[in-house]
């Protein structure tokens, strides 16, 4: 149940087909009354955050804007804390989650949400694995109850986990094995650009360590990291409040309170020099190229302006890296990337990366592909943006958090508050995101380029098409 | 100024429960009202659409430019209309290539262009004070296209690395073996272009292109989410009014071959089977559409469907089967998609027979089809309460010649299709002798495909 990327600041408009004037003009129409479009600036997210007796966040957003309603649970366990052989467990886990509970059969759950209406999912990501519905408004009590019962307690048999495993190794031939640059680079430079393990090991899993899993195993993480104090439940869209607290109450209140698991040390060591590594694809027809360079820890001043630094050289078609390797030297037809390619630049929880990757065509040209990168680098470490570039970047980054609001499934919305509210104990800070992005200068861009953007700051993946040796 | 109002999920208020559970779930409350958003469109006397869209309350507006043009345009110039699409980014009426994409990051927006089928999208979102430069952008990229010969051979080279990628990717081989075998002579038939033919687009054909394929009667614009209608109206009046009417859409449908067919694609390196199977079915415009994209859902759209529940949840054979309505202007086909772990090959397609044929042979017990309608009903509450979900149905109406009627009148028709209808549908249309199927894995082995019955 996992969709492999979430966009940030994409916007996508839909697949949308056509209509004609060809029957001649059609008889007109009564004047729309004028909407103006009030000139705001900053979005204002209505907030509720409380907690309940047992330990549980609970964040409510009431947006009467259409009659449905996205609710989801948000656990503090990601596939940076999963246990050491046993890679890839906290995504098996997250498809467990879906065969059976207290009083839920398999397919019951998604039988229940599915057939009255709704639509469900599951990710797991660095340091959390959501589930969450979208669903008719009217429904919302029975889905509540139904993620409580699950928050109480799984049923999982033999079988079950049988299953989940061959599914979730199909997963991973889908998404990896199976297709050129498959886990290039999300997968593969994380482990090579950290050291500590918790950051550098195949999240997604080897198939020895999938094989090796046990319902005790099952049972051991369930009891250790779905405890309700170390998770958030948000409910964002049409719904009363007093009616929605009383059903939360009644459904997770009853759940017991149990110890939140302490947190290992998943701190990286500061990189003292810069790596190169080369990766064979046997399914690749083209040579690929990916960096990657540690980035200030998350919430410090320095970590939001490389929010700006990033919209400024990669985000975008105007973006500096983009206007060079793609337009004026034609070296890749697109070139991609971003702080955690799995998220944004808020929904983690420790170390992380910003990521620069593009598929090209003659492996030799790499090396000149990397000076025209440092090129851009170096400008950026010389020189501050014109105020004009910066307010470009803000306007990319404003318009990202507009569409965030006012997404029809809230999936965005309700998982930036979820970030907010398990790392930081504040949801209302998405909306303060605007004025910290706002005070950022020119100077202290460049500035955090300089510091962050050193060249023993980062590590290089060449992916070389062709066969490893020993393959036939 | 049309405006309906309807509760959709009036009659999805049946209760799918788990069975045998120890403690119920609560039932659901009273369904609410929901309102489709309102919408005017008027024409301007070139024969340009123009269709207004009110909605929402976050301050970004949508321009989205829909040209009936597309590969169905291109002959055997495979491709030839996405080369000439992403030619538009390439610098228009005054703006040169980095002008526009840095005016389109000033206003908040992306450029979103896209050549498909039968319809090319040029499309911005912005911020809504920034909509009326958004317009004057779109009109440029549609009107005034520079196509500097100077970028083709880099624009040329982006798409020759597309496409060898492409020929990596099961997935677009089995689309491309499947289409040749179905669209016989028309361009659908050609997913991918041959070696070497990109290499034979000069820009006197992307040129030529764009002049026989875009202008006013085949463009469709809409403008979604928050504006000022007014001063909007006025903005697109003034670029879009002398824009020549220009040819009316190509009136070429492609016609699905129903004879039974079945290839094998060796891919080396494959650890799993990529299965594809189609049928010619009926489009939306005709009868009997309602019961079988009802009959689609059960039977393979969605996850509590039969393939779903068999292939994934039962024998743990694929991450995500399932089966979708492939709809063109005139022809439509189902069409399966899994990606099998190579050793459960066969008995994968065993399964998908037997599901198929259990349908074919059986109406469904009423409480699944009632699920499954519920699931269609709420679905389309969350699509149609953004402005851009909203505006791909709009279009979808007007390119089958759909009445509002479709989507006013859509929960009530999927509510009324009963077991019978589908497994009717399911006997009409899921017939093996008309059936064509694909397998892209590591060895080639007739011995696979299951025999035509």
């Amino acid at each position: 149940m996992t969709s492999r990327r979430s966009a940030w600041l994409a916007t996508a408009l839909g697949a949308a087909l056509l209509a004609g004037c060809a029957a001649g003009p059609r008889p007109a129409a009564e004047s729309a009354p004028a909407q103006a479009a009030a000139a705001v600036t900053g979005i204002d997210i209505p907030i509720e955050y409380y907690r309940l007796d047992n330990g549980l966040r609970v964040v409510l957003s009431r947006d009467p804007g259409a009659p449905t309603v996205t609710a989801g649970v948000w656990y503090r366990i990601g596939f940076r804390n999963e246990p050491r052989g046993r890679t890839g467990f906290a995504h098996l886990f997250e498809h467990l989650m879906f065969q059976g509970s207290v009083n839920l059969g398999k397919m019951e759950f998604i039988r229940l949400v599915e057939g009255n209406g709704g639509i469900l999912n599951g990710s797991t990501r660095f340091d959390y694995t959501n589930y969450f519905q979208v669903v008719p408004a009217h429904t919302l009590e029975t889905v509540l109850w139904a993620e409580a019962d699950r928050m109480r307690g799984l049923a999982i048999t033999q079988d079950n986990l049988d299953n989940q495993r061959s599914v979730v190794q199909n997963e991973v031939r889908d998404n990896v094995l199976n297709r050129p640059y498959g886990g290039f680079p999300w997968l593969s430079l994380p482990q090579l650009a950290n050291e500590n393990w918790h950051n550098a090991h195949n999240f997604y899993g080897d198939m020895a360590d999938l094989d090796a899993a046990t319902l005790a195993d099952v049972r051991g993480f369930f009891e250790r990291y779905y405890a309700p104090g170390n998770a958030v439940l948000v409910v964002a869209g049409d719904f009363d409040r007093d009616q929605v607290r009383g059903w939360i109450e009644r459904y997770f209140g009853p759940v017991p309170a149990r110890a939140t698991p302490p947190r290992p040390d998943v701190s990286e060591p500061r990189q003292q020099a810069g790596k190169r590594h080369t990766q064979t694809d046997a399914l690749a027809p083209r040579p690929g190229l990916a960096l990657a360079w540690h980035v200030p820890p998350r919430g410090t001043p320095e970590h939001y302006v490389f929010g700006l630094l990033d919209q400024i050289l990669l985000q975008g078609e105007d973006s500096r890296l983009w206007q060079r390797l793609v337009r004026e030297r034609g070296h890749a037809g697109e070139v991609a990337g971003g702080v955690n390619l799995l998220g944004n630049l808020f929904d983690y929880d420790g170390p992380m990366l910003w990521m620069v990757y593009l598929v090209h065509d003659d492996p030799a040209a790499a090396d000149a592909i990397l000076a025209d990168l440092d090129a851009e680098i170096a400008r950026m470490q010389r020189e501050p943006p014109s105020a004009a570039e910066l307010e470009r970047a803000l306007t990319k980054l404003r318009a990202g958090l507009y569409d965030l609001a006012g997404s029809n499934t809230r999936f965005g919305l309700t998982n930036l508050l979820a970030a907010f509210a398990l790392f930081d104990d504040d949801p209302a800070r998405i909306n303060r995101l605007e004025e910290r992005f706002r005070a950022i200068t020119p100077e202290q861009i460049r500035q955090v380029a300089a510091d962050w953007l050193r060249p023993e700051n980062r590590t290089i993946l060449t992916l070389a098409p062709g066969r490893t040796a020993g393959q036939p | 100024m049309k405006s309906v109002v309807f509760a959709a999920a009036v009659l999805a208020a049946a209760l799918v429960t788990g069975a045998g559970a120890a403690e119920s779930p609560p039932a659901p409350g009273t369904p609410r009202d929901f309102a489709l958003p309102a919408k005017e469109t008027v024409c301007l006397d070139n024969g340009l659409a123009i269709t207004f869209v009110p909605w929402g309350r976050i301050p970004k507006t949508t321009v989205l430019a829909v040209v009936r043009t597309g590969n169905v345009d291109e002959g055997e110039n495979t491709w030839l209309a996405d080369v000439a699409v992403e030619m538009l980014r390439e610098g228009a009426g005054g703006r040169s290539a980095e002008d526009i994409a840095r005016d389109v990051a000033g206003m908040g927006g992306s450029l979103a262009l896209a050549a498909g089928a039968e319809q090319t999208s040029v499309g911005l979102s912005v911020l809504s004070e920034h909509a009326p430069q958004a317009v004057r952008l779109i009109a440029d990229l549609l009107r005034q296209p520079r196509f500097p010969a100077g970028e083709l051979p880099r624009v040329l080279a982006n798409f020759e690395r597309r496409l060898s990628v492409a020929r990596a990717e099961p997935d677009a081989l089995a689309d491309e073996a499947l289409a040749a075998m179905i669209w016989g002579e028309h361009p659908f038939a050609r997913t991918l272009p041959r070696p070497g033919q990109l290499a034979g687009y000069g820009i006197e054909a992307v040129r030529e292109f764009h002049a026989r394929n875009f202008g006013a009667r085949r463009t469709h614009l809409y403008i979604a989410g928050r504006f000022e209608r007014g001063t909007l109206e006025a903005a697109l009046r003034e670029v879009f009014a002398d824009w020549p009417a220009g040819a009316a859409p190509t009136d070429h449908p492609p016609v699905a071959s129903a004879q039974a067919r079945q290839q094998f694609i060796e891919r080396p390196g494959s650890n799993q089977t990529t299965v594809r199977i189609a049928v010619p079915v009926t489009g939306p415009a005709q009868a009997g559409w309602f019961p079988l994209s009802v009959m689609n859902t059960l039977l393979g759209g969605s996850f509590i469907s039969r393939i779903t529940s068999n292939l994934r949840e039962d024998k743990g054979y694929a991450y995500s089967p399932g089966s979708s309505l492939r709809l063109f202007r005139g022809a439509a086909l189902w069409v399966l998609e899994a990606d099998v772990t190579a050793a459960h090959t066969a008995a994968a397609l065993v399964e998908i027979n037997r599901e198929i044929e259990r349908l074919r042979s059986e109406p469904p017990p009423p409480e699944e089809l009632r699920a499954i309608a519920n699931y269609r009903a709420g679905l389309f509450v969350v699509v149609n309460s953004s402005a851009d979900g909203l505006l791909a149905q709009l279009a979808f109406l007007d390119l089958h010649g759909l009445p509002d009627e479709y989507l006013t009148r859509w929960v009530a028709s999927v509510h009324a299709v009963t077991p019978a209808e589908v497994s009717a549908a399911a006997q009409r249309f899921l017939r093996s002798d008309a059936m064509t199927t694909v397998l892209v894995g590591e060895k080639g082995d007739a011995s696979l495909f299951h025999r035509p019955r």
